[in-house]
């Protein structure tokens, strides 16, 4: 089979790519949002009303999704300040219901339940490559910068983070102000390539689906939600019949890394791989120890 | 050269005072003991001072800034570090990065230029590994560097948790019962360490079960009961008070 056939496949998961890395970043930092699906509406409603509707021309109104994202998860990151885990959570699903409520019924502007059609297709795969490199080489930065750690410290042991001066409130905005601006700019590119955008789109399928990349590839490396995301979208595709019951594999697939791997893919075999280092220098020292004591002073 | 002053601190926790009325200074280039039986308030005069509780009544100084109602990362940035009575190394991460992680405070690069990776933040960053480094040698830890923290024998976790201390620059340093659970050689090396980091100016505040320890370390030492000062003075004349003799042994 020629590449073409494969082609909506990579768009579809260069896009699932971005969402993904819009909701490690802030499991990254220790913040339970599951806001990526309020953020990518925000931003596919953003540039699909833009272009459509007034004719914008797609590079601003991408732009300017990128930024509505990032001020959401700005807003939204200052009364989240003081809760944390589950209640983080409830509260970030509450702004997806606020703004999917919002696509339903601000109709003029949104197009309601059915949504806006016929919006021109601007973006192409060059166009999607070209923007999942620029994120991926920001994350690979963002992991090795004094941000990353910060980030690190925080998912780890709060308490720790800020007996070393670490602030807190500072970093879980800029987690957020980061997640919210990357769902921006998917969603923003994501209207421009589909050619619709409806309220349906970022509801709960979407969000188990950005979830499941996470959990499936790791919530720390760079390399995780590439894997999670590619397993995730290839599978149906390697398997038909699974693509039926893509709900139900998602789901079993959840559960077994949950109880087998929760550190996913990339990052379990990563700690995996360090711990058997470890043993093996033990091992090394223990005997080097005992060659040692037989041989005498 | 600052040293660290509680005045007349207070805490109590609901109906219960966990800390009364307790005033003890803590100066540079030395160690002090703050010993006492179970339950007689040490944790919290150390979560006091870090910020993680507020105090109830009294003062708290580092100099002259006054740290009563600062929080934890506020007082942690003024230079206040510490040592956690139950370790709290990210036990996945690896030694080199735990390590790292001390350095926060220090680091002068934006945030901005971090996150789009201007060529000064990765230098900043190489040369925090280097110092990392540094430390890991100087502590005898070099070889551990990659493992994992949570794979380390107890007492090398805890000398990992004294160098995540001691990268942070710190010139209070609270070390929450250091040695409990090591057998005496692995507590002397750390004594030796502790003498070390006091000569270079900084001020050493040693928590303490272990009261041989406290002696051949401390040259003034404060005995905590029930949440109240009882006793203070050097480790000698401590160890013939008669109220200090009864804390710990109980009255006939």
């Amino acid at each position: 089979m020629s590449f073409a056939a494969y082609q909506p496949l990579l768009d579809f998961f260069l896009l699932s790519l971005g969402f993904a890395y819009s909701q490690q970043v802030v499991l990254r930092a220790g913040v339970f949002s599951i806001a990526t699906p309020a953020f990518a509406a925000l931003g596919g409603y953003c540039s699909a009303i833009l272009v459509q509707r007034y004719g914008a021309p797609a590079i601003p109104s991408v732009l300017l999704a990128l930024v509505i994202g990032g001020v959401a998860g700005f807003l939204i990151s200052i009364p989240l300040a003081r809760l944390r885990g589950v209640f983080q959570a409830i509260a970030t699903l509450a702004l997806v219901q606020i703004v999917v409520s919002l696509a339903y019924y601000l109709e003029p502007l949104t197009g309601g339940a059915t949504g806006i059609h016929n919006i021109p297709k601007l973006v192409n795969t060059w166009h999607l490559l070209a923007v999942v490199a620029v994120v991926i080489w920001f994350m690979y930065v963002l992991s090795r910068s004094g941000v990353g750690r910060a980030f690190d410290v925080l998912r780890q042991d709060e308490m720790v983070g800020a007996t070393l001066g670490v602030s807190i409130a500072r970093y879980h905005a800029l987690a957020f102000i980061i997640s919210g601006a990357l769902g921006g700019l998917f969603g923003g590119l994501q209207s421009l390539y589909v050619f619709t955008i409806e309220p349906e789109m970022f509801g709960f399928a979407f969000l188990t689906a950005v979830l499941t990349y996470i959990i499936l590839g790791g919530p720390r490396s760079v390399l995780g939600p590439i894997v999670g995301t590619a397993v995730m979208v290839a599978l149906p595709e390697i398997s038909r019949p699974l693509a039926e019951h893509r709900q139900f594999v998602q789901g079993a697939i959840l559960m077994a890394m949950i109880v087998f791997l929760p550190h996913g893919l990339v990052d379990g075999l990563e700690v995996a791989w360090r711990q058997r280092q470890a043993r093996r220098l033990d091992k090394e020292d223990r005997e080097k120890r005992r060659a040692h004591a037989v041989a005498g002073p | 050269m600052l040293s660290l002053a509680l005045e007349r601190v207070s805490k109590s926790f609901g109906g219960v005072q966990a800390v009364s009325d307790v005033s003890l200074e803590v100066t540079p280039g030395q160690i002090t003991g703050l010993i006492g039986p179970n339950g007689a308030g040490k944790t919290t005069v150390v979560n006091l001072i870090t910020g993680v509780l507020r105090l109830t009544e009294g003062r708290i100084r580092l100099g002259d800034t006054d740290l009563t109602e600062a929080n934890a990362s506020t007082v942690a940035r003024l230079g206040v570090s510490r040592t956690f009575q139950n370790i709290r190394l990210l036990k996945e991460a690896s030694v080199l990065d735990n390590v790292m992680i001390g350095f926060h405070r220090q680091e002068e690069t934006g945030l901005a230029a971090q996150l789009v990776g201007l060529p000064s933040s990765w230098r900043e960053s190489r040369s925090l590994v280097k110092r990392a480094q540094a430390l890991l040698e100087r502590f005898g830890m070099t070889r551990f560097a990659r493992h994992p923290a949570g794979a380390l024998s107890y007492g090398h976790q805890r000398r990992v948790e004294m160098i995540r201390a001691i990268a942070s620059g710190p010139r209070v340093l609270l070390l929450d019962e250091p040695v409990a659970g090591m057998n005496d050689v692995e507590a002397a090396e750390l004594g030796h360490i502790f003498e070390d980091v006091a000569k270079s100016g900084v001020a050493l505040l040693l928590i303490e079960h272990n009261i041989r320890f406290v002696n051949a370390l401390c040259r003034h030492v404060y005995v905590l009961d029930s949440g109240r000062l009882i006793a203070q003075g050097t480790p000698g004349q401590v160890m013939h008070d008669p109220g200090v003799i009864a804390a710990y042994l109980g009255t006939s």
